[in-house]
């Protein structure tokens, strides 16, 4: 079994590394994503397809547009892939038409994950001033193409053959600014309509926008094989850090709503997976759960989202890195779209000091009333009322129930009782 | 054309005795913006030929289109008054000359946070009424929000020229009409008796009440004519001026005070305008007594009893000046302990003290993207260069947040269009100032312009909410449709011309229930060990309001809470006690109540169940609308012996689900707003103003006639959805006789519904699925309720 418990599309390394293997062969839907141990080969399985009816829808629908077309496809159909480029081939009609390539069917990891992070090729718009390579090359769930010198991806119209697939809303996501027509090959059929899908787009931004207000922050991870992971939670962490909240990080295989309101604390999950596997939403979940690309938006200030989305690991920290040169903290308290009013972060305390040395004079009013007494309320009757809570253990603090009840009136020792034993399924005396 | 300099102004800025700082009140189209006009004339700032007809204070374009005032206004005037008109003024002065601080605030319903922000910084208010319209709603909400500002207002009866011009009343009525304002002014302030204010009423008789016509530019009060008549018939000022007002009336021949009034008199001085005038001492040029009608009128009385004359005396003899004002005001302006240093600085209005100053609004630069921060100094002196500690308004004291350091780049005082920088501005005086916003740097793209627009335009105006839906959409809401239709344009100037795509406007629903549950649901949490019982009811009569009032709500004693509802709402003792949670947000008018009996750890699952329920009330599951006046019942739970196994993570999810499930067996119904229209138009109008209402559901509760006049007052519920277009269509059946002004007043049970396909709710309910991006379908019950 390779897949791991988080989604088909990865490799179970750790799984695999408990029976001392050397290699994986992974069958069906994969992501490609890099892997950090084992070398790993992929199977994508041939999936069946009218390649002359593909072809002539493909011809149809270039004929009509003037842009030139990129073919893109589901790895189920990479088999066929050598078939329609003939087929092209031979009814050529111009130069107007370039397919992708799947990037390979064999991976090695490589030796530092951090070393890929260092020299990463030109991956996406941002790097359009590398001026090393003369092509930009474009890799997505498992796909790879070059586009020629001076040419832009919003110039091309996208054709992608294969099922409505995540790896399929993947390319909707990444490349919004794009026509896309999609080439349904069991229906045989054109789909050039994705409300649904742009509608997941604007959807995101709204979880970006929730993710500003969250004061306490879990990181899930999603994956154990994926090449730099541990890195990507650590940025995490220190980015969540550094704007003044608290994260918590969770291992907890695939997550559904009930396993995440087993953490009601928590303001929005950040989900650190594969590409294909990240994008969970659902009106279930308590809380948002957002990508790293997301949390990156929301919670480093001043940067802005232009509409550019990001899903592999690698991009989100390059951009990250460029944008985090650029940009030099504002002071401006933040605006928040669900208060509706410009709010100001908790900072962490040492921030929050040298901003008092600073000021000195100035403070002394506010800190006269830091240090007067507060009425607080007997909170014993009172019902719960709505603090937002900086860390677990102040959410904690506001519950009902904390766990035992101490009966305080009656300090007499109680009598020694045995309790129960054995497992849910079946106690020992039951 | 300026009469005085800014040094000059500068100057009187420190002669605290010497300023006064005032508002213009009044419902919509009373003449506020006119009046200020002829006071701004006055100044010199522009001639006063045109006094009424520019509107100084309305500064932008769509304020001069439309006629009405948008944002409020400050301007500066300075005044300089003789030595014989400040004999009897007995208040502490220094000098004669008096800067007058003036913000002209809109009267539209829709911009009441305009008015709220101009009262706090000032003291006195000079409320506006029309003297055949009479006291309106708005002309009440904006007074008695400046008693409760404790801001001594005076009153001035505007329009005299449509009494005599239009209407052509005779003395006796005009002077009963009169009266009657008056009368419903005073009724009104009388609610506010404040000890620290003292009287705040106004009367005729002790000169605060002036009559004026700002469109002609003339006022008086009865000092002016006790004045001329005192020294013609050698009778004391004082004794006077009570005599004007009331049934008095003095025969010049006899010279005995008989039971008529002076109004006749004014009457029959028109008739024989020449010679009066004449013997008024007023020197008319040739050329201007060509002019006939109107025209002549308003250039005689302009000459002879100019508006800012006897308004300014007014305010400067019966306004407290700041260092009177914050004497008594400190309690309303200060939020700390009364007896520190802060306050006695506030208390005696010190220039060398600490610096406190009120920011009341953010005005909008010409330079794209920078405000000036308009507000008034409380205590010290404000500098330029200056640094100044600015609590937000979430600042909660003891914390930090919400706290900045900024430094003040330019003080500037406001002059209508335009702004004059000063060195330093001391306490008493309004100023705006510049380097308090953060330059804010543009970018490339359109969704930042939109985010930079929304936060600047929630940045200006504080009654303006931008928002976010779920689907992604940003929500400006605003408190009616001219408001937004305001923000819309502001947004668009603020976006550098960006197009934006407007939807309709979008009214937010409420859900709630009917009747009770028909049967008690069950849901189970996701590892079916735990079994949740649910009943929903509707609330009684008038609970939800109170719970919005905050009569009852989640911080009150449970002692009196249980009192409250017990014998005003007819619940059980016990059971008030258990409410467990109220709901959206904590303090939303819905109600989890625990209703079990003898159950083993349901103290554990409470916290789960409350915060289903919190999330559950703001999502309702009709159309994930907030819900309203429903009150859940928990009749019962089955739980896992193990702790684990009822943890939060089961049962957050199983509680939403069964509250949706009771929900919808209690027959759901949809809430929609409704707003109350206030409508005055004349007789004719009246079979428009009713065919248009019907058209667009809305109903009539009231008709009345304003005594004395032809116009009539009607009172209407409309529901809010309907009213989009309302005011103009009113305008177009009725050629512009009628102006409308909505006020949100409740909630409204639609009466179909949701549930069935095809009903009007239904499709209401389809339409914010859409617009949400929700399933187009309704969850059906069967997957929030299981079988056993």
């Amino acid at each position: 079994m390779a897949d791991t418990t988080y989604g088909s599309c990865c490799i179970d390394e750790v799984g695999a590394l408990h029976i001392d293997s050397e290699c994986v062969v992974h069958y069906g839907q994969t992501c490609l994503s890099p892997t950090s141990v084992l070398p790993a080969f992929f199977v994508f399985g041939k999936a069946s397809i009218n390649v002359s009816s593909c072809v002539k829808h493909l011809i149809d629908y270039a004929s009509k547009s003037d842009k030139p077309i990129m073919i893109l496809y589901g790895l189920e159909y990479a088999h066929v892939i050598p078939q329609i480029r003939e087929e092209l081939g031979l009814s050529k009609t111009d130069s107007q038409l370039s397919v992708a390539n799947v990037l390979c069917s064999f991976i090695s990891p490589s030796k530092d994950p951090r070393e890929s992070m260092e020299h990463p090729r030109p991956y996406s718009e941002s790097d359009s001033s590398d001026s090393l390579s003369s092509s930009r090359s474009y890799r997505l769930g498992g796909l790879t193409w070059d586009l020629p010198e001076g040419s832009k991806i919003e110039d091309y119209l996208l054709f992608w053959i294969g099922s409505d697939s995540s790896a399929f809303a993947n390319v909707v996501l990444t490349f919004n600014g794009c026509d896309i027509v999609r080439y349904d090959a069991e229906e045989d059929s054109l789909v050039t309509e994705f409300y649904q899908q742009r509608r997941i787009l604007k959807r995101r931004y709204y979880l970006v926008e929730k993710a500003k207000d969250a004061n306490i922050i879990g990181i899930l991870v999603g994956t154990l094989g994926v090449a730099g992971y541990l890195h990507m939670i650590h940025h995490m962490q220190a980015l969540i850090s550094a704007a003044g909240k608290k994260s918590y990080i969770l291992a907890m295989g695939r997550p559904n709503p009930a396993k995440l309101a087993n953490f009601p604390e928590c303001d929005v999950f950040i989900y650190i997976s594969c590409a294909q596997t990240a994008l969970l939403d659902s009106k279930e979940f308590m809380s948002p759960v957002i990508t790293p690309f997301e949390a990156n938006l929301a919670f480093s200030r001043g940067s802005e989202w232009t509409g550019a989305y990001l899903m592999h690991f690698q991009d989100v920290i390059n951009s990250v890195k460029s944008e985090s040169e650029a940009h030099i903290g504002s002071e401006e308290p933040r605006f928040s779209f669900f208060q509706g009013g410009y709010v100001e972060d908790h900072k962490t305390n040492d921030q929050a000091k040298n901003g008092e040395e600073d000021t000195g004079e100035t403070m002394t009013l506010v800190q006269a009333a830091e240090k007067a007494l507060q009425l607080r309320g007997n909170d014993h009757n009172s019902l719960t009322k709505q603090t937002a809570a900086k860390s677990g253990p102040e959410y904690f603090l506001n519950r009902v129930y904390r766990g035992l009840e101490i009966n305080s009136e009656n300090t007499l020792p109680e009598p020694y009782i045995v309790g129960r034993s054995g497992k849910a399924s079946g106690y020992k005396h039951e | 054309m300026v009469k005085f300099t800014v040094e000059e102004q500068r100057k009187i800025t420190d002669r605290k005795h010497n300023i006064r700082n005032m508002s213009v009140i009044a419902h919509v189209d009373h003449g506020k913006s006119t009046l200020t006009d002829s006071l701004v004339a006055a100044a010199g700032i522009i001639a006063q030929e045109t006094a009424g007809d520019v509107r100084m204070t309305d500064t932008r374009a769509d304020e001069a289109e439309r006629g009405i005032t948008i944002k409020s206004t400050g301007i500066s005037l300075y005044y300089e008054m003789t030595d014989a008109s400040l004999k009897s003024f007995t208040g502490a002065r220094d000098g004669n000359e008096y800067l007058i601080n003036l913000i002209d605030s809109p009267g539209h319903v829709d911009f009441s946070s305009e008015v709220t922000a101009a009262l706090r910084i000032t003291d006195g208010a000079l409320v506006v009424v029309d003297c055949i319209e009479g006291v309106c709603v708005q002309t009440e909400t904006v007074l008695r929000q400046s008693l409760g500002e404790r801001i001594r207002p005076v009153l001035t009866v505007n329009k005299m020229d449509r009494c005599f011009l239009e209407l052509k009343v005779d003395g006796e009525e005009a002077y009963q009409n009169f009266q009657r304002v008056i009368e419903n002014a005073n009724v009104i302030m009388a609610t506010h008796e404040d000890p620290l204010l003292g009287d705040v009423q106004v009367y005729p008789e002790k000169g605060t009440v002036a009559f004026s016509a700002g469109l002609h530019g003339w006022a008086f009060t009865l000092t002016n004519f006790a004045k001329m008549y005192a020294s013609k018939f050698g009778v004391s000022e004082s004794k006077m001026m009570e005599r004007l007002w009331g049934e008095n009336f003095f025969d010049s021949a006899t010279r005995k005070w008989t039971t008529k009034n002076w109004l006749p008199d004014l009457q029959a001085w028109k008739d024989k305008l020449w010679p009066m005038l004449e013997k008024l001492g007023i020197q008319m040029k040739p050329d201007e007594k060509e002019l006939m009608g109107k025209p002549l009128m308003k250039r005689v009385m302009q000459a002879w009893l100019p508006a800012s004359t006897a308004l300014l005396e007014m305010m400067i003899f019966h306004l407290p000046s700041p260092y009177t004002a914050q004497r008594y005001r400190v309690e309303n302006l200060y939020e700390g302990p009364l007896d520190d240093k802060y306050a006695a600085a506030i208390r005696n209005c010190d220039p060398d003290g600490p610096l406190m100053l009120y920011v009341s609004k953010m005005i909008p630069a010409s330079d794209k993207g920078r405000f000036f921060a308009f507000g008034r100094v409380f205590s010290g002196t404000v500098s330029t260069g200056m640094k100044v500690r600015i609590m937000g308004p979430n600042y909660v004291p003891g914390e930090k947040k919400d706290l900045y350091v900024k430094s003040v780049q330019r003080t500037v005082i406001w002059m209508g269009k335009k702004q004059e920088t000063v060195e330093d501005v001391p306490c008493g005086n309004t100023v705006a100032m510049v380097g308090l916003d953060q330059f804010i740097t543009k970018n490339a793209s359109d969704l930042p312009k939109l985010v930079e627009g929304l936060k600047r335009l929630a940045k200006s105006d504080p009654m303006v909410l931008c928002t976010m839906e779920e689907s992604g959409e940003h929500i400006v809401a605003g408190a009616g449709e001219l408001h937004i239709e305001i923000c819309v344009k502001d947004l668009q100037d603020f976006m550098g011309g960006a197009d934006i795509i407007v939807s309709d406007p979008v009214v937010s629903l409420r859900e709630t229930v009917f009747e009770r549950s028909c049967r008690t649901v069950m849901s189970k949490s996701p590892n079916k060990h735990n079994r949740l019982y649910m009943e929903a009811r509707p609330m009684e009569d008038g609970l939800a309001e109170a719970i919005d009032e905050g009569r009852i709500g989640p911080s009150d004693d449970p002692k009196i809470r249980s009192k409250i509802l017990a014998e005003e709402f007819g619940w059980d003792k016990d059971l008030a006690k258990k409410i467990w949670a109220f709901g959206p947000d904590t303090t939303g008018p819905n109600m989890v109540v625990d209703m079990c009996k003898g159950v083993q750890y349901l103290n554990e699952i409470k916290d789960s169940v409350v915060a289903g329920f919190q999330w559950a009330s703001k999502e309702g599951p009709l159309a994930e609308e907030n819900m309203r006046g429903v009150c859940y019942e928990v009749c019962d739970v089955v739980l896992h012996a193990d702790a684990i196994h009822r943890g939060c993570g089961q049962m957050i999810s199983t509680a939403r689900r069964a509250i949706y499930a009771s929900q919808l067996t209690a027959k759901p119904r949809l809430l929609e707003p409704v707003y109350m229209v206030e409508i005055q138009a004349p007789e004719g109008a009246l079979g428009g103003i009713y065919s248009v209402l019907n058209q667009k559901r809305g109903h009539v509760f009231e008709e009345m006639q304003r005594p004395g006049t032809p116009l009539y007052n009607i009172k209407a519920y409309l529901p809010v959805v309907e009213s989009f277009g309302f005011s103009g269509q009113l305008r177009a059946a009725t050629s512009g006789q009628a102006f409308p002004q909505c006020v949100f007043d409740h909630w409204d049970m639609m009466s179909s519904d949701p549930l069935e396909t095809g009903s009007q709710a239904a499709t209401l309910v389809a339409d914010i699925r859409k617009r949400k991006g929700l399933k187009l379908q309704m969850t059906p019950l069967s997957d929030y309720e299981d079988k056993l």
